[in-house]
């Protein structure tokens, strides 16, 4: 009998100033919609929650792989953590928290998809505020969500080829993704929640 | 600016009774009015009676869920700032709590300082909200 995998889901919300991509995504992200309204202390205090009760579940670390939304499949993974980390991105630091007890950083996502959904938002911003960027905004969210499912069959399929047996994946996926609807068929899912302060972080497409 | 408390009228839709009575007191001894009730169809009649400026408001409830519940009252009220709270929580009800303009979703179990500090930033970032047009 086939041996169903365990796999932690946790819903983010991403600060402005969390650099979780390397490039400026989140930045473009809150001037799309027009800035402002962030507040990276209630992002740090949904980590703090998140971490007291990921550490409550006192996991295997040895046999955790984590998977980490924006994270590309690129060689450096560690590499890339460490430099997020540094400049201040908690959820990274989180990462790192977790990588020391034992985990392992999996590339998560297709660094072409990436860049295609930052061309996306790039376009987008070059439209003139207002009306103009309004009207853009629109299609923009139709090709993100479109754009949106595609990184998460990917991501799925990632998850699938690299999780072993016995091992358990904790999934650190932006709130609009719909990667959990893939998962529910294959794996285990059990979700970790403790706060998601929106309206402090603003929601565009995949918060 | 900081706004006033006393003038903060917070209710709370949730069907542990016992819940619903601790929330309540801890609300009071910090000067919001608060008014409870035990289920979605009451708690959307309440909101347009008292207007509230906050609304704590649980998903898991018998006969009308919490998002079923806000969804109506997001018919005639799209400006109460909502705060889910829940022990299940699940992707499906936090997209909805996205569409539905929520501004946090709160986890069960939280301390009380927890509550007092997600209420606090939801009033200090609707007056920010407000301040910037």
């Amino acid at each position: 009998m086939a041996e169903i995998r365990r796999l932690i889901y946790v819903p983010i919300l991403h600060a402005q100033e969390d650099p979780r991509e390397s490039t400026s995504l989140n930045k473009i992200k809150d001037m799309a919609k027009g800035g402002g309204g962030n507040d990276a202390t209630a992002v740090e205090a949904m980590w703090e929650g998140i971490a007291a009760k990921i550490e409550a579940l006192n996991l295997p670390w040895e046999s955790v792989r984590i998977y980490q939304d924006g994270a590309p499949v690129c060689g450096n993974e560690l590499e890339l953590a460490m430099r997020l980390a540094n400049s201040g991105s908690p959820n990274f630091a989180f990462i790192l928290d977790l990588i020391e007890k034992g985990a392992r950083l999996e590339g998560t996502e297709e660094m072409d998809l990436l860049i295609k959904e930052y061309d996306l938002l790039s376009q987008l911003l070059m439209k003139n505020p207002g009306a103009e960027r309004k009207a853009a905004s629109v299609e923009y969210q139709a090709k993100s969500r479109e754009l949106l499912a595609v990184r998460d069959e990917f991501i799925f399929n990632r998850i699938t080829d690299t999780l072993n047996k016995g091992e358990v994946a904790l999934v650190f996926m932006g709130v609009m993704h719909r990667l959990d609807k893939l998962l529910e068929k294959d794996f285990l899912v059990s979700y970790v929640i403790y706060r998601l302060p929106f309206r402090s972080v603003g929601s565009i497409y995949n918060a | 600016m900081k706004y006033e408390c006393k003038s903060m009228k917070i209710l709370i839709i949730d069907d542990e009774s016992e819940l619903r009575e601790l929330y309540k007191k801890l609300l009071e001894l910090q000067s919001y009015q608060v008014f409870c009730s035990a289920n979605g169809v009451d708690g959307i009649l309440l909101n347009e009676q008292k207007n509230p400026d906050l609304i704590l408001l649980d998903m898991h409830m018998p006969e009308m869920s919490g998002i079923e519940t806000l969804r109506n009252i997001r018919k005639t009220d799209d400006s109460v700032i909502v705060v889910i709270l829940t022990g299940y929580a699940c992707p499906d009800t936090i997209r909805d709590a996205v569409d539905l303009n929520v501004s946090e979703y709160l986890g069960k179990p939280f301390a009380n300082r927890d509550l007092l500090s997600v209420i606090d930033k939801a009033f200090g970032s609707c007056i920010e909200d407000g301040n910037n047009g």
